[in-house]
């Protein structure tokens, strides 16, 4: 347990800057769907109490979002908002708009009617009855109901980073994806921490408004002001425009060489041009948000590959395989407006690995061999392996495969899933920096099933005009990564334990593609 | 001179449930009538038509001789003054907020002007000074019903509506409050109704009590008659152990100090002349 708590200390302490941002970025992110909900949610609250008949059919559609899981609510917005932070603030103020109401209606339902009538009967006209004898004494059944809306929307905020927004949900899903169990920790441990202090704050505010003493009223004001001036400042500095012309959006997959290669298009682009490079890390779900974004606009290039680009994005039947390279990068130039630059070398093809001692057990060698056990196993993937053409059930279809059980699983996860014996085989990817375990066996794809998986960036057409002196830059990566290379740079980081910029940087040092004070001015 | 109050044939039904049946009555201006009978009689009932609260079925109710219905609610509410059951203060205001509750909302007149009447009507409801900035849980039950006095008087209404505004303090506190009010009513002319469901009360305060009982006037009449002279079974009954406080006979009872009647101040001694 110290030495976890030591290894989180000393990733907190040694990015404290990469942290501090992450925890700026989820409080705007919260802030703002607080300081929404707080409104909307109060105002519908109090609309629903002043017009009773109201009350049902409203709390019963709030219900009804309320239950819907985040990662449903998230999925059904990206197709209107976007990834980013619009869709996560959203999805934060759709969940945080149920606890406000309804604490909204029921402080004003509980207020005795009798001082309503006698409020009433003294000449307050309904907007008087309203704001100086209802919501005052229906307050602290409201506070506290903003009490647990603000936790919980801080600790729901940790999903934002899921879609592309920013946040300490950024360091969680980085932590899980590169096996970095300090990162998830510390990530975690700074959103408790943050819901615990607006705890902290907000009950100083609530024993204000219940005790509601004349000596501290004045400073219950200014804390409440404080509290909204705060929050407001937090929400714009989200909702201004934060990128200018002369900015390249980077979008990476949640995946650890994804990272690596995102750090090092950073690295290359701000050393050789004069752009600023805004990214974002380990968008949930990958190409599937990915792509639409970069048609919307959002992000300007990502890391990218082949296989995928034939089957997922463009919809292409078949097995891809590197002859169609040409009618590739056509159809994205037709079709998407988007061009292939810089094809890095490497393939990161899909492979099955089997837990070894399975593979003896059997005696598997191959796709063919695991064909005639696999009634017997467990298998596990990523949700997208499961949901593409040229996935799950072509590989079953194709090899006569049968498994007993599936099980979805996070890219990051697989290989501690077979460890455990959670899962006997996984799918796994051809540069996995794992793969060096030797409790790991790679089977042999002995009918040529999976298509090729070269990887290079696509960058968005409009970019590439806006800012030729791109395709240089993208270029100096062509060829430079092999199969080796991204296995070991993935095994860096996810057993080494070392930063992906890190890594990245030296790896670009050592080809001399970075110059010896670049990356980092 | 038109009466302050007035009720033209008002009925009152809840679905099927009648309320008040055909109630005809006149409130001089500066009477003080209390309204007895049990619980349900409807005495609250017709305290709320006054100031709009509750709408007749059927009549009308007339204040200073104008139909409610034609006037603007929450103008004829400002000016009438309301205290009700058990005199509830708005807790989260002080006294001072809650005396000036009603100039408030008029926001007539400039904040000296509210502090200064503040301060005039808590020396006349007998509040000390100091209680001025203190919360409604930080105050003796006696000394919560002034406030509510003072909040019901503090716009100067024309009228005053109390509806059991005693019910909750001893005995000793509500015999200074009742003089309290008294007095009030003897300085400043104000014309009151005043709900109780205790005979005693209704005996001693009112100049004009209004027995009431299934939505039904029994009488209205001064105390001394209602003692002398009871109307129906109802109000014998009623008044049958206020009448046993003394030994009089019936047509001197007015004159007895024990007596509901006899305690009664100035007005009702005039009165008496005339029955003697």
């Amino acid at each position: 347990m110290s030495d976890a708590l030591t290894g989180v200390w000393e990733t907190l302490a040694s990015q404290a800057p990469f942290f501090s941002e992450l925890l700026w970025e989820h409080l705007q992110i919260s802030a703002t769907a607080i300081l929404i909900a707080l409104v909307v949610g109060g105002v519908v609250g109090i609309l629903i109490s002043e017009f009773q008949r109201a009350a049902r059919p409203t709390l019963g559609v709030i219900n009804f979002l309320y239950t819907i899981p985040s990662i449903s609510m998230l999925g059904f917005l990206i197709p209107f908002s976007g990834v980013g932070d619009a869709t996560a603030v959203i999805a934060l103020t759709v969940y945080a708009l149920l606890p406000m109401a309804k604490s909204m209606h029921t402080g004003l339902a509980n207020v005795d009617p009798a001082i309503l009538e006698a409020a009433r009967g003294m000449g307050g006209t309904r907007m008087q009855v309203l704001a100086r004898i209802k919501l005052p004494l229906a307050a602290p059944v409201v506070m506290s109901g903003v009490r647990s809306m603000v936790t919980m929307t801080i600790a729901l905020a940790g999903i934002a980073s899921f879609i592309g927004a920013g946040g300490l949900g950024v360091a969680i899903y980085r932590g899980i994806t590169t096996n970095n169990a300090a990162m998830t920790m510390a990530g975690s441990l700074l959103i408790a921490l943050l819901a615990l202090v607006a705890d902290f704050l907000l009950g100083l505010v609530e024993r204000g408004v219940v005790r509601h003493r004349r000596r501290t009223r004045g400073g219950l004001v200014a804390a409440v002001a404080s509290c909204v001036v705060a929050l407001a400042f937090a929400g714009y500095g989200l909702l201004a425009p934060a990128t200018g012309k002369d900015t390249i959006r980077i979008a990476t997959k949640p995946m650890t060489e994804q990272y690596i290669l995102g750090d090092m298009l950073k690295l290359l682009i701000e050393q050789d041009t004069g752009l600023k490079v805004e990214m974002t890390q380990g968008v949930g779900g990958g190409t599937s948000n990915i792509e639409p974004a970069m048609e919307k606009g959002d992000y300007d290039l990502y890391p990218e590959y082949t296989g995928t680009g034939w089957n997922l994005v463009l919809g292409n039947d078949g097995t891809y395989s590197e002859g169609q390279f040409d009618t590739l990068r056509q159809e994205y130039a037709d079709r998407l407006n988007m061009r292939w630059v810089g094809m890095y070398g490497f393939n990161d093809t899909y492979g099955i690995a089997v837990r070894s001692d399975v593979a003896e057990r059997y005696g598997l060698r191959s796709y063919s061999d695991l064909a005639a056990v696999s009634g017997r196993l467990t298998f596990g993937a990523e949700y997208d392996f499961f949901e593409r053409k040229d996935g799950y059930q072509a590989l079953c279809d194709a090899y006569g495969l049968g498994f007993a059980t599936t099980m979805d699983l996070d890219i990051g996860l697989k290989y501690q899933a077979l460890s455990e014996g959670r899962i006997d085989a996984a799918v796994v990817f051809t540069t996995d920096g794992q793969l060096v375990s030797p409790g790991v066996t790679v089977l042999e794809d002995n009918r040529h099933f999976f298509p090729s998986y070269r990887c290079g960036t696509v960058v968005r057409q409009e970019a590439l005009d806006a800012h030729p002196e791109l395709v240089a830059v993208l270029e100096r990566l062509d060829g430079a990564i092999t199969d080796e290379d991204m296995a070991r740079m993935n095994h860096e980081v996810e057993s080494d334990g070392k930063d992906p910029e890190t890594v990245a940087e030296e790896f670009l040092r050592g080809r001399g593609l970075l110059s010896s004070g670049g990356g980092q001015p | 001179m038109t009466a302050a109050i007035e009720y033209r044939d008002v009925s009152k039904s809840y679905g099927d449930k009648s309320v008040i049946e055909h109630l005809d009555l006149a409130v001089d201006r500066g009477a003080f009538v209390t309204v007895v009978g049990s619980s349900g009689c409807g005495k609250t009932t017709i305290l709320k038509m006054v100031n709009g609260l509750v709408a007749p079925t059927s009549g009308a109710v007339l204040v200073d001789g104008e139909d409610i219905r034609e006037k603007d609610q929450v103008e004829l509410r400002r000016n009438i003054g309301y205290a009700i059951q058990g005199s509830i203060l708005f807790s989260h205001m002080t006294v001072e907020r809650n005396i000036s509750y009603v100039p408030s909302l008029l926001n007539r007149g400039n904040r000296e002007r509210t502090r200064a009447a503040v301060t005039r009507w808590m020396r006349i409801v007998g509040l000390p000074e100091e209680l001025r900035d203190r919360y409604p849980d930080e105050l003796s039950g006696g000394q919560q019903q002034r406030v509510g006095i003072a909040r019901a008087l503090a716009a100067s209404p024309d009228i005053l509506l109390m509806d059991e505004p005693f019910g909750a303090v001893d005995e000793i506190t509500r015999g200074q409050l009742q003089t309290e009010l008294r007095r009030i009513h003897d300085e400043t002319g104000i014309t009151v109704m005043f709900v109780t469901h205790d005979v005693s009360e209704a005996l001693r305060l009112g100049t004009m009590v209004l027995a009431m009982e299934g939505g039904k006037v029994q009488q209205y009449a001064p105390p001394e008659e209602l003692l002398r002279d009871p109307a129906t079974d109802f109000v014998r009954r009623l008044v049958e152990r206020e009448r046993r406080r003394c030994s009089l006979p019936d047509d001197l009872l007015g004159r007895c100090e024990h007596s509901g009647a006899g305690s009664v101040g100035g007005d009702a001694s005039s009165d008496l002349e005339t029955i003697a």
